[in-house]
């Protein structure tokens, strides 16, 4: 185990929790359970994560779930806007995940061609 | 399933998560001279009785309802990763207080996978912003430790001890 590695964690924390304060526009849920695991689910949440800083993205917020019922289509998130909008990403990647930020997150583009679903909850 | 221990780790600790904690513990101890990996999650969500455990260590079992597969998987997966690479497996659990699971390896066996990105699983499980992650990390030479929650709280303009000391000092004298 490379202890270098783990001192990043302290950095990374900072900074991640000064991007977590108050209301956020929009909230990713990453389903997190044994299949999504399996599937490459930390791969995709650490992609978002690496990304949203990156980008400076205050107003994103990103946690896990267990399993959200699509266990056949893993990696999945939910993206939740705050106006009730959701949109349900399956089958995701890496390089799928930074696309997601780069145009739904940042410049409130859905990327339609990866979206399984959407829906307008109250 | 997992190619890395720490994903087994990430998959523990969402039990945990489930379970409404809010102090998720894991511990790692890798020490050659011994030839021992030992792995701990420890919670102080809301536990299992003994029926209950008994039950989900005999057959798998899950207590989600809504489970296509009725088999639980997490906590089987890695006892058998244990098993096969020489250690052991134990699950100690307290309604109302919380759970412990420990798994132990030889470090050189053969089969055993990879810790991996420890830190990735750590930042994870860490994005829940009411549960406290703590690493506590040792091998022969060294230790970490790492705790979320210091992290949420800290102050970047707290006073250093030093500054604090040469001022009691100055008021000394
Ligand atoms: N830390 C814990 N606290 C309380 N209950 C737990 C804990 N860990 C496991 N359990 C109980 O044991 C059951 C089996 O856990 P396990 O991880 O093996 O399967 P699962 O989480 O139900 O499903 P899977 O991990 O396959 O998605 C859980 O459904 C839960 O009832
Ligand atoms: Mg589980």
């Amino acid at each position: 185990m490379n202890l270098a590695e783990l001192q990043k964690l302290k950095e990374k924390a900072q900074k991640q929790v000064a991007l977590r304060e108050g209301n956020k526009k929009y909230r990713v849920v990453v389903s997190m359970g044994t299949s999504g695991i399996a599937a490459g689910a930390r791969d995709v949440m650490k992609t978002m994560l690496d990304e949203i800083e990156k980008r400076g993205l205050a107003d994103v917020e990103v946690r896990v779930t267990g399993e959200i019922g699509l266990e056949d289509v893993e990696p999945v998130i939910r993206v939740e806007r705050a106006d009730g909008e959701q949109t349900t990403y399956a089958r995701l990647d890496a390089e799928k995940a930074r696309k997601i930020v780069a145009e739904h997150l940042a410049h409130d583009t859905p990327v339609e061609n990866l979206a399984v679903g959407k829906e307008k909850k109250p | 399933m997992f190619d890395e221990l720490s994903l087994n780790l990430l998959d523990i600790g969402m039990n945990s998560l489930a379970a409404g904690a809010s102090v998720l513990r894991i511990v790692v101890i890798e020490s050659h001279r011994r030839d021992w990996l030992i792995l701990q999650v420890r919670d102080n969500g809301c536990g299992m009785d003994d029926a209950t455990l008994q039950r989900i260590l005999a057959e798998n079992s899950s207590t989600k309802a809504n489970r296509k597969k009725s088999i639980g998987l997490g906590l089987a997966l890695l006892r058998q990763t244990s098993e096969m690479c020489g250690g052991t497996f134990h699950v100690r659990s307290t309604p109302g207080k919380g759970t412990t699971v420990t798994a132990s390896m030889r470090l050189t066996h053969i089969d055993r996978p990879p810790l991996g990105d420890l830190t990735a699983t750590i930042e994870t499980l860490a994005a829940s912003p009411t549960v406290d992650v703590q690493l506590h990390y040792r091998n022969d030479n060294q230790t970490f430790h790492f705790h979320s929650q210091e992290a949420k709280h800290h102050e970047p303009s707290r006073t250093p001890k030093t500054k604090r000391k040469s001022a009691e000092a100055s008021r000394a004298a």
